[in-house]
């Protein structure tokens, strides 16, 4: 099934976005703005010239990959919210290869094959967990995103650190970086990669027995088992297929933005980008194609966002504001399939009731 | 409480009427689902709908008490005619439905579950006159039950009367209850009780139910369905059930089914002393042990629930045991990966064909091939070979008489559980399997269908497969097997040679759970 034969989960989106908008335009105007200046200002800022469209694309890029890293997992039926802790340590081997000297092409290749296996090593251990041991892919991501936000500080601070700005780490060599797609923004070749990856993710979905495996396995574990497909294997494979995509986001964020390429200490540029790619999936229904325009749309209001500030006058908190309403409704059709998904998970023990417990053994 | 008695006095009056009943679901089955039905319930009379799986029977019942809309027909209510467009307009018109799958929210009362449904919510919840009202229902009506228990405490009997009451509840003056025995299959006669009293009160009822006996034990009238239309009405008096068989299931003969003696002695599978737990962690299998033979067809019989399911998910590494043996083929395959138990040769016909059995957020096609999508031709390398597969289903589809409507678009969940059983047998016997473990395989089909998978079983066995059958069906057990064993209590109680197995014998053993003598 896709994207495009599903026009009614189009109009659902479409729908979603008008109201969520609607409420956003009540909000500005609560607050004495005027919401279609507001608006105005957004639009333009997203999309009004190829300057703004550019900048929407640039924010878009990472974007792109980190949603696939949920949506492989959400296809799978797995929670995989690991896309930020892999993204940062993508990036950080980005710089680490530039620390040697290597001609501009091997530096290249190698710097993408280091983010990618990067994040695909992060991911390793919430697999094994899971296969081996049961342990809930939320609980080891969310732990492992915060080792790996610590373990980067120390590395910003300590070994990738620029010996002449001790508040940034070295600079990605010249010949490593992606070239300008347009020049004078910020929107590299990296785009493609993006768009390229999220084509080969909708193959592997239906193209592909390993594919067809996730995605029974996602909709019926039970009769996935029946039908001989091994757990195991499903799980190793989205995982890393995830973290592989978040490497990646690493990768070209910091190989592809100016003006830096470079990651300062407290990595302000990439922080966040994981979980946005969770809003971005959402918003593209986990459907690799419709995360393209997702993030596209979502790398349009953080650019849109900046516009409506200046010329619109509305102050930053308000730009906020809307955006999370806009991007909240987007996401109510895939949130409430999440949230039915999100019941099967049995809490941990101790917050279980008696008769919770029953049910669950009565289950297995 | 309104007044029934008034009712009472006009008892012949015909209170809910259909006439010219059509319903029909586009793609998904051959016939209309109801095609031009007349009905009517007389007011103080029971009057049971008879008929197979899939005849149409909770359509009626959804369409009179305004659950679906009819494609065509009108009811009437004591003699005008309404349209009924969703249950609320059923209630308005004193029509009442108690469905055969249970609406009610575990962990509240039975009085809340009540409250849940009224038609006004205002702010001051009115729980303890629904209480009080609840108590003088089931004294009235003599289906006793605490308005304060918890549902998830009560039995199945009890949570149907808390249903029944659900729907007493709006005064209706016709109740609906579709297949209500099929809950309580021990606690019966309580209902046909209360059933009766209130039938004598004025109460129109109408009674669906598959089974002739109770449709002539409690029905005054019955009305015999098959496959959408109406067979007629017969007071049960005057009718007895050699007649309602012949017109629930047509002037159907069983296939004649002829069979050679197993030839061969080499032993395909061999369960030794084999135990598990069920769900519960209760034992459900408890030192079971049986070997069947190539070509031969081993037939389980015995109330379901007492570990026949749990053997076959054992055998096809579904579930795990605690103790015993799996051999298939000289090999040991106890708690191995279903995965690897297919690849030895063993197909699995799962009792939950809708949870197990198929992925029903995936289409049709892809639910045909779930097994045979990694080897070729389904697949080339690592990619899918969509031509291949299309033709595949398409010939599993057509040779099975499956209605699907789109092999690549729909989604299974939408066919008919009957629909989905032909799906799943196409996919487990297509390649001849060496050995087959079915459970209730024949679920959900209509009397034709059933016969081609009984052929299609024997053969099967000509072609040397071994079957291990389940079913609750003595006919089909009976009609199949080279051996019966009788499975009581997680045990084999007995196992009959097929010519020697008399009937009323097996049916004995199976009632009692006493081992042969």
């Amino acid at each position: 099934m896709g994207f495009p034969a599903n026009i009614g989960e189009l109009t659902k989106t479409i729908i979603a976005g008008v109201i969520g908008f609607a409420v956003g335009a009540v909000i500005i105007m609560l607050y004495g703005y005027d919401p279609i200046s507001a608006y105005q200002a957004l639009f333009n800022g997203a999309f009004g010239d190829l300057y703004s469209f550019s900048e929407s694309l640039a924010n878009a890029t990472p974007l792109v990959l980190t949603a696939l890293t949920f949506a492989i997992g959400f296809r799978g039926g797995m929670f995989n919210i690991g896309a930020e802790g892999q993204l940062y340590l993508g990036a950080l081997a980005t710089v680490a290869v530039s620390f040697f000297h290597l001609p501009s092409a091997m530096g290249f290749a190698l710097s993408l094959i280091c983010a990618v296996f990067a994040g695909a090593i992060w991911s390793l251990p919430v697999a094994i967990l899971k296969a081996t041991r049961g342990v809930h892919e939320v609980i080891s991501t969310i732990m492992l995103n915060w080792i790996s936000q610590f373990l980067c500080f120390y590395l910003i601070a300590k070994i990738l650190v620029d010996p002449q700005r001790a508040e940034k780490t070295i600079s990605v060599a010249q010949g490593v970086r992606m070239p300008l797609l347009v020049p004078g923004t910020s929107l590299s070749y990296g785009i493609f990669l993006s768009f390229f990856a999220a084509i080969i993710v909708y193959l592997l979905l239906w193209r592909t027995v390993i594919g067809f495996d996730i995605r029974a396995t996602g909709h019926n574990p039970l009769a996935a088992t029946y039908a001989g497909i091994e757990k195991w294997k499903i799980i190793l494979f989205v995982f890393i297929t995830g973290g592989l995509t978040a490497g990646l986001a690493g990768a070209v964020h910091v190989m592809g933005r100016p003006p830096v390429y470079a990651i300062y200490s407290g990595m302000p540029s990439i922080r966040g980008l994981g979980f946005e790619g969770l809003a971005v999936a959402m918003i593209g229904r986990n459907h690799p194609i419709g995360i393209i325009f997702a993030a596209i749309f979502f790398g349009g209001l953080l650019a849109g966002g900046r516009m409506m500030q200046l010329s619109a006058h509305v102050p930053l908190e308000m730009v906020r504001v809307v955006e999370g309403i806009v991007v909240l409704f987007l996401a109510i059709p895939e949130l409430v399939q999440l949230l039915s998904f999100l019941r099967k998970i049995r809490p941990p023990l101790i917050f279980r009731s008696k008769r919770s417990q029953d049910e669950d053994r009565r289950r297995l | 409480m309104k007044q029934k008695s008034d009712q009472v006095e006009g008892k012949d009056d015909i209170i809910l009427a259909g006439k010219g009943l059509c319903k029909g679901f586009p793609g998904v089955w051959e016939h209309l689902i109801l095609d031009h039905i007349d009905i009517d319930v007389k007011a103080g009379e029971i009057h049971a709908l008879l008929g197979e799986n899939g005849a149409g029977k909770t359509v009626i019942a959804n369409c009179l008490s305004g659950f679906y809309t009819l494609s065509e027909g009108q009811i009437y209510v004591k003699g005008k005619p309404v349209t009924l467009k969703s249950p609320r307009d059923g209630i308005r018109h004193g029509i009442g439905m108690v469905h055969q799958e249970l609406a009610l929210v575990k962990p509240f009362t039975v009085a809340q579950n009540i409250a849940l449904g009224l038609p006004t919510s205002d702010l001051s919840f009115p729980l303890p006159e629904v209480e009080n009202r609840v108590r003088q229902l089931s004294e009235n009506y003599r289906l006793y039950i605490d308005p304060l228990a918890r549902v998830e405490d009560l039995s199945a009997g009890e949570q149907q009367r808390a249903e029944i009451i659900k729907v007493l509840y709006h005064d209706p003056e016709i109740l609906i209850l579709d297949e209500p025995t099929s809950l309580i299959s021990t606690d019966a006669e309580h209902l046909f009780e209360a059933l009766n009293s209130m039938a004598t009160m004025g109460y129109g009822i109408l009674f669906i139910t598959h089974k002739i006996e109770e449709a002539l034990e409690i029905g005054d009238r019955v009305t015999i369905l098959r496959l959408g239309k109406s067979m007629g009405t017969r007071e049960t008096a005057k009718t007895d059930k050699t007649e309602l068989v012949k017109l629930m299931f047509g002037e159907h003969t069983p296939v004649q089914l002829e069979r050679k003696p197993v030839k061969s002695n080499n032993i395909v599978l061999d369960v030794k002393n084999l135990e598990a737990l069920a769900a519960d962690e209760e034992p459900a299998l408890q030192g079971v042990s049986f070997s069947i033979r190539e070509g031969e067809i081993l037939g389980f019989a015995g109330i379901s629930g007492n570990g026949q399911s749990e053997l076959a998910e054992v055998i096809t590494g579904m579930r795990r045991a605690t103790k015993g043996q799996v051999i298939i083929h000289g090999k040991d395959y106890t708690n191995h990966a279903p995965r690897e138990i297919i690849r030895a040769g063993v197909a699995h016909i799962p009792e939950k064909r809708r949870a197990m059995g198929v992925i029903e957020p995936m289409t049709a096609a892809e639910n045909v091939v779930l097994k045979d999508i990694r080897v070729p031709p389904f697949s080339k390398g690592s990619f899918l070979n969509k031509s291949q597969i299309t033709r595949h289903t398409k010939e599993i589809v057509s040779r099975f008489g499956a209605l699907v409507s789109d092999l690549w678009k729909s989604q299974t969940r939408i066919l008919s559980g009957g629909n989905i059983q032909r799906l799943i047998l196409g996919r487990e016997t297509w390649r001849m399997p060496r050995c087959l473990v079915a459970v209730y395989p024949t679920q959900g089909l209509d009397a034709k269908a059933i016969d081609h998978t009984w052929e299609l079983f024997m053969r099967l066995r000509e072609e040397g497969s071994s079957i291990l059958l389940v079913s609750e069906d003595l006919d089909e057990i009976m009609a199949l097997s080279d051996r019966i064993a009788v499975m009581s209590k997680g045990r084999i109680v007995g196992i009959f040679e097929g010519g020697e197995a008399k009937r009323e014998q097996i049916g004995l053993m199976i009632a009692t759970g006493a081992s042969k003598a």
